[in-house]
């Protein structure tokens, strides 16, 4: 990777993480239908909130919804990559081209939806543009930098099978995403 | 003796010379299709006029204060701290109107929902349509006073809550509805 490397002092080689990136990435994509119950903190440094968190994902399709804490009061964004549509807050339910945009014209939220879909099992975005991997020492991504934003991972300390996140952490400026996983799913 | 007014003179006999409260609560979500999704457990403090304390412990810690002005929401795990101004706090939760019932009718249409499990339940519906985030609420009174608060929200998804062991009027240390950000925490929002 172009940057200074991280102290990966990969025991595994550089080459072999990524070859063992891209066939979990293949095997992530033909494996498309997930569902995360967890939690997540969303801020830009003013607004901004946390909550529970629960996504489920079929291809392209998601539906991620979150409730506050006591009255579990919340919202629903569902649709793909071309349209989405929120529901739950007061208005009634919107709907528009971009789930990001919905969701951060309505909450102040800024969450990168579609891509978060990717990152947040281990995988580079597949509509982002190039990405650098630093791998840590066992050959998983360690942190992943695409489309400016820059994801940090923690993996389960038992080996998973599949291998997902524990917690994902992504930044870009000031803007902030940190998605706890309480439990990984099929649908 | 008008036998229906029986949740509101429950209401009203709990509430009497009420100036505080706490007590342990087992919360669960129910989705849509009644598919239960979450239980949690912990422990809630109230306090005259509008102060409050609702601390999970199981799964997960997680702190919610009104100190009176700001509602603070602690998630330790995600170390962030989300403030926002209390007036918001006190449409969305019939619970803040649980030591001033006259706050009750004044947020909500309040009606009596008869008995049932034992308990006398009043109904109660946002004024406003769709200005306090939930569709409708129900709070079940038993001898020890308010033991059960329903909430529908606008996605149909029910909360389920249980009060046990209140004690009314406990002493409360200062720093019970007081809540200080701890070091190196994010901290956002008005």
């Amino acid at each position: 990777c172009a940057s200074a490397p991280m102290r990966t002092g990969p025991a595994v080689s550089e080459a072999a993480a990524e070859a063992a990136q891209q066939s979990r990435e293949v095997a992530l994509r033909e494996d498309a239908d997930w569902t995360l119950t967890g939690r997540i903190a969303v801020s830009n440094g003013r607004d901004g909130g946390s909550g529970r968190l629960e996504w489920r994902q079929a291809g392209e399709r998601f539906e991620v919804g979150l409730s506050a804490p006591v009255t579990r009061q919340g919202w629903r964004l569902s649709g793909d990559a071309g349209q989405a549509r929120l529901e739950g807050l007061d208005g009634g339910p919107r709907v528009g081209a971009d789930a990001s945009d919905l969701l951060r014209t309505a909450t102040g939220w800024d969450i990168p939806v579609v891509a978060l879909a990717d990152w947040v099992r281990g995988a580079r975005a597949g509509a982002l543009g190039p990405a650098t991997i630093h791998y840590d020492a066992t050959g998983r991504p360690a942190r992943i930098e695409q489309g400016g934003w820059t994801i940090d991972y923690r993996w389960p300390d038992a080996a998973s099978e599949p291998l997902l996140p524990s917690r994902v952490d992504a930044r870009r400026g000031e803007a902030r995403v940190r998605l706890l996983v309480d439990s990984w799913g099929e649908t | 003796v008008d036998v229906s007014a029986g949740a509101r003179d429950d209401l009203n006999t709990f509430a009497k010379g009420l100036k505080g409260l706490d007590g342990r609560f087992t919360q669960q979500v129910f989705d849509p299709n009644g598919k239960l999704k979450e239980t949690a457990t912990g422990t809630v403090a109230l306090s005259t006029p509008r102060l409050f304390r609702w601390q999970y412990a199981k799964p997960y810690p997680q702190t919610i204060v009104a100190d009176g002005r700001t509602v603070w929401v602690y998630e330790p795990d995600l170390e962030q701290v989300t403030r926002r101004p209390q007036g918001v706090e006190e449409q969305n939760s019939p619970l803040a109107a649980l030591i001033d019932p006259a706050k009750l009718d004044a947020q909500f249409n309040v009606q009596d929902a008869g008995s049932k499990d034992g308990l006398s339940w009043l109904a109660l519906a946002p004024k406003k349509e769709g200005d306090s985030g939930f569709r409708s609420a129900k709070l079940g009174f038993g001898p020890t006073g308010l033991v059960r608060m329903h909430v529908v929200d606008a996605l149909g998804q029910r909360t389920e809550i249980r009060f046990d062991n209140w004690r009314k009027n406990p002493k409360f240390k200062p720093a019970t509805f007081q809540f200080k950000p701890p070091a190196g925490v994010d901290v956002i929002g008005g």
